[in-house]
């Protein structure tokens, strides 16, 4: 199984350690991961993980959208913090119309994760998981945990 | 050489910016405001050497007269902002054949 975990700008502190336990989590569940993300934001994740415990491919997030094509993944989850995270979120769910997906919507502002929101769910059928939340990774954590369990029906902690 | 506008962008100066990072809605908006022409393509769409990001249908707009696009550019960290530059007549017809408008 193939799963794409998407990032947005690196400005929230939570999206880097949120990548490592997503990465983690995925392949404990025997996902092979690739990772699309911007440099900064690659460059984050890199610097966290020098000894490249936490396995994964890493790809630009621009430069792939050359490569990447539907069924090519079993389940993309994205990391949806601003307008741009949504829109990238958006694009990659419409060329992977049937991969299985999760928007994780998270930001400190509620009336701007409510935004978010609506705007993945006017344009994908993805599972959408949201927490109110900014430097505090844990509710993010709990979110996903969730959405995971839902979508892949599995009920591993 | 095909044209690419992440490079045109860093080495041209005669584009306008119709609006510097903002949201998607906002600078589709833009676009349209700016533009006599509309067509519409799917979000991913080659345009002008770049995927274009963005909400399904993905407005671009054609100003015949001053031979010039309105399109949306987003990068994750600097938001999305509209642009509008000019650009030969083979650009616009590549343009009009990915439209998917009917």
């Amino acid at each position: 199984m193939k799963a794409l975990l998407l990032l947005g700008c690196p400005e929230i502190s939570s999206q880097t350690p949120m990548a490592m336990y997503t990465c983690s989590k995925l392949i404990d569940l025997g996902y092979d991961v690739t990772i699309s993300a911007n440099p900064a934001a690659a460059k984050l994740v890199k610097v966290s993980d020098p000894k490249g415990f936490y396995k994964h491919k890493s790809v630009n997030i621009d430069n792939y959208l050359d490569k990447v094509q539907d069924e090519d993944f079993d389940l993309i989850i994205g990391f949806v913090h601003k307008d741009s995270a949504a829109t990238y979120f958006i694009t990659y769910c419409t060329l992977m119309e049937n991969t299985k997906k999760i928007a994780l919507v998270f930001n400190r502002d509620q009336a701007l994760v409510n935004e978010l929101v609506e705007m993945v769910d006017e344009s994908t059928d993805a599972y959408i998981a949201t927490a109110r939340a900014y430097h505090n990774p844990n509710p993010i954590k709990v979110s996903l945990n969730k959405a995971l369990d839902e979508v892949l029906n599995n009920n591993e902690d | 050489m095909s044209f690419c506008l992440d490079t045109y962008l860093q080495q041209s100066d005669d584009y306008k910016i119709l609006l510097k990072q903002s949201g998607f809605k906002q600078c589709a908006q833009a676009v349209k405001d700016n533009s006599k022409q509309l067509v519409h393509v799917n979000a991913g769409e080659k345009v002008l050497g770049i995927r274009l990001i963005g909400i399904p249908p993905i407005p671009v707009g054609i100003n015949p007269d001053k031979k010039t696009v309105c399109i949306t550019y987003t990068k994750p960290c600097n938001g999305t902002s509209a642009i509008e530059l000019p650009v030969s007549d083979d650009e616009i017809d590549d343009i009009k054949s990915k439209s998917i408008d009917f």
